[in-house]
């Protein structure tokens, strides 16, 4: 006999079995809870392995070359070896006119993209979805997504043939009214109207795409309903459609204010020439006219670094309000 | 007058009709019930009245104006949706004002309507909610709010429980009868379950393949059905079923079958149909359950007996077919394992033509 007074007589081997029953029975830990859901949803993770790669090697990888913006950078030297000049760059850009200029024209032509870009889409969408004749409505809309799949070159081309002053169709239009041609390319006061009509006239219909999947899963009994009780098509638009796709237009601003300062580079690339840059030259051409054209690869980081820190500060701030007024939020 | 009236009322979408020319009278303040299985045409037919769908032949009237090709808010009609058709970004005061507001009624008015039905409805704490935030049965009253705010003529119901469970299904089911006694508006009230029907109507409208089958009360539909289609779909369990042939008794007619026979009612309309192939109707609810050698003892094959509670279901075979009998389990819970067969009073049974399947003439119970 034992002398240990918590000796209970059982056997070695059933003490073991009991041990181990116990242990299967104890919940589990973290990680093996971890372990077990990897265990058993392993095909999923395997499909997001491609896209974790690709968001490591195009987005997360070159976010080692920001330090550029920190440093004396020499090709010659490379980046490790280049030295840290701290926020120079940062302070020379904003002693520099030119990219003040540009600050000051991105941020004018995001708001007027914004203010007429962006309901643009909108209106559409509720447009199309009003047309009953369903080839009509087929028709329209195949005009209206047909830009966006058209090489921003050629759209370039032909906005620059259609405001050429000699055989343009716009001065063409305006020469039948007896008014003088005007070479609206070369003038900085006509840049920004002919950018931003681009822009919609290019991706609007297509952003509308969107706006109508929203309106596709609206309940049909709400329009019924509203018919019952006497709303004209146009009530029906005011108080059931656009509040209805509120979620979804909310979503959409909180993502078009994230990219406000992103303005279309190769558009603007396309159109604009010295004598417009005083209204059309932007952060982004800025950043490419310096860095790439002008090899100062340092500032011209930091003109885009300074960019990524605002659009951060602007997609933040949207999500905050909106989730605290609307209920609607992106994350 | 209130009323609804359809005359010759054809839907049809290209070459294919959906309902084929109904006839209906519904009184004023009446509560009818459109009941039929799905595809039978009855929302079909809700919706013409309503105006959301074009009548495509036929006369309509509502109270006594041909209404045809009037738009649906100038038909002075509400209806209440399955899905309750609510608007997800108004809260509950603006959803049932929301037909005031488009009818421009003033804030006064709207104010005290809604308060009015708000208390109706019990669902003045409810109020500033969205209906995100309001339970199956909530939401439900809204529905009813929006609808019942306007005041219209008529009220028009499509399968408006259909989407509640089983309890909630009930209690509602009970505040609607109340509502409409309480507003007494005419009603027309579709629906698929025929507990429904049977528990709220005035009077059911049967319908079948895009045609009324049988108009009546729900006890005239229950116990007189017109044909096997109406006494098959009304009842829970349904009527069975028995295929027999009517031969002259000793005292009157008698329906034979599987070498067993069951004296009928000696009506002339059965008394002259001797040797006549025909359907027997009985009710699972109206046979008397018998032990082995009773008299009179019409034998089937027991497979199942469900208890359930105050009462049991004995499922059975006659003929190969399935036979239900109903009972009360009090007095025969000894007895249950040893039913053979039942017994049944001739005027209980429903005789139909075995080819036609309509009821043959003279036979009835009043309601």
């Amino acid at each position: 006999m034992s002398s240990d007074p918590n000796f209970t007589g059982q056997s070695t081997e059933s003490l073991v079995t009991e041990a181990k029953e116990a242990l299967r029975r104890r919940k589990p830990g973290r990680i093996e809870r971890v372990g077990d859901h990897l265990k058993r949803e392993w095909q999923l993770y395997l499909l997001l392995i491609p896209t974790i790669l690709w968001l490591l090697v195009f987005l997360y990888k070159p976010m080692y070359g920001l330090q550029i913006a920190f440093k004396d950078y020499s090709v010659f030297r490379g980046l490790a070896a280049s030295p840290w000049v701290g926020f120079e760059h940062f302070q020379t850009l904003f002693g520099n006119d030119q990219f003040l200029r540009a600050l000051r024209n991105t941020i004018y032509i995001s708001m007027l993209s914004l203010i007429f870009g962006f309901p643009m889409p909108i209106i559409l969408a509720v447009m199309f979805n009003e047309i009953l004749h369903q080839t009509f409505k087929k028709t329209a809309q195949t005009i209206v997504y047909l830009p966006h799949f058209i090489s921003s070159v050629i759209i370039a081309g032909i906005v620059i043939t259609a405001f050429s002053p000699s055989a343009g169709i716009v001065n063409t239009v305006m020469g039948w009214f007896g008014l003088e041609p005007i070479y609206f390319l070369t003038k900085s006061e006509w840049f920004r109207p002919i950018f931003v009509g681009t822009s919609i006239w290019q991706e609007a219909g297509f952003q509308s795409i969107v706006y109508l999947a929203a309106i596709a899963g609206i309940s049909p009994t709400l329009y019924e309903s509203a018919v019952v009780d006497g709303a004209s098509r146009w009530q029906m638009v005011w108080k059931i459609t656009v509040p209805s796709i509120l979620p979804t237009i909310i979503i959409m601003l909180i993502i078009r204010i994230g990219n406000m300062l992103e303005v279309s580079f190769e558009m603007i690339i396309l159109l604009y020439q010295p004598a417009t840059y005083e209204t059309a030259d932007v952060v982004n051409t800025f950043i490419y006219r310096q860095g790439i054209q002008g090899g100062q690869y340092d500032l011209a980081g930091a003109a885009g670094l300074f960019n990524a820190v605002v659009a951060f500060v602007l997609v933040m701030t949207a999500n905050t309000i909106s989730k605290r007024y609307s209920r609607t939020s992106l994350w | 007058m209130s009323g609804v009236s359809l005359k010759g009322i054809i839907k049809a979408y290209g070459a294919v009709q959906v309902v084929h020319g109904i006839d209906l009278e519904v009184q004023e303040k009446e509560f009818v019930v459109l009941v039929g299985p799905s595809g039978c045409g009855k929302s079909t037919t809700l919706r013409m009245i309503a105006g959301l769908e074009e009548i495509s032949d036929g006369e309509l009237t509502i109270d006594g104006r041909f209404v045809n090709r009037v738009a649906p808010k100038d038909r002075d009609v509400a209806m209440v949706f399955q899905n309750y058709a609510l608007y997800p970004h108004l809260n509950v005061a603006d959803n049932i004002a929301f037909g005031l507001r488009i009818r421009k009624e003033s804030k006064e008015t709207i104010a005290s309507s809604v308060d009015e039905v708000g208390e109706i409805l019990g669902l003045t704490p409810y109020l500033d909610r969205r209906p995100a935030d309001l339970s199956g049965g909530q939401r439900q009253r809204v529905a009813m709010g929006r609808a019942i705010v306007r005041r219209p003529k008529v009220f028009l119901f499509d399968e408006p429980l259909s989407n509640l469970d089983a309890k909630l299904r009930t209690q509602m089911r009970a505040e609607i009868k109340r509502l409409h006694k309480r507003l007494g508006v005419t009603s027309i009230y579709v629906t698929h379950d025929q507990v429904e029907a049977m528990t709220l109507a005035d009077r059911i409208v049967v319908m079948h393949d895009g045609r009324i089958e049988q108009v009546g009360s729900p006890m005239d539909l229950f116990l007189n059905p017109a044909n096997t289609f109406v006494a098959s779909f009304l009842g829970s369990p349904p009527m069975n079923m028995v295929k027999a042939r009517i031969v002259a008794g000793d005292q009157g007619p008698v329906a034979e079958f599987d070498g067993q026979s069951l004296p009928l009612a000696q009506i002339p309309a059965l008394q002259n149909s001797v040797g006549k192939a025909v359907t027997l109707g009985i009710r699972p609810e109206f046979v008397t359950v018998a032990a082995n050698g009773t008299p009179g003892c019409v034998n089937v094959d027991v497979d199942l007996v469900e208890t359930l509670g105050s009462e049991a279901l004995i499922h059975a075979s006659l003929q190969g077919d399935p036979f239900v009998i109903r009972t009360e389990t009090l007095g025969h819970l000894g007895m249950l394992g040893d039913i053979s067969g039942f017994t049944i009073e001739p005027d209980l049974i429903r005789v139909f033509d075995a080819e036609s399947g309509a009821a043959l003439p003279g036979q009835g119970t009043k309601s």
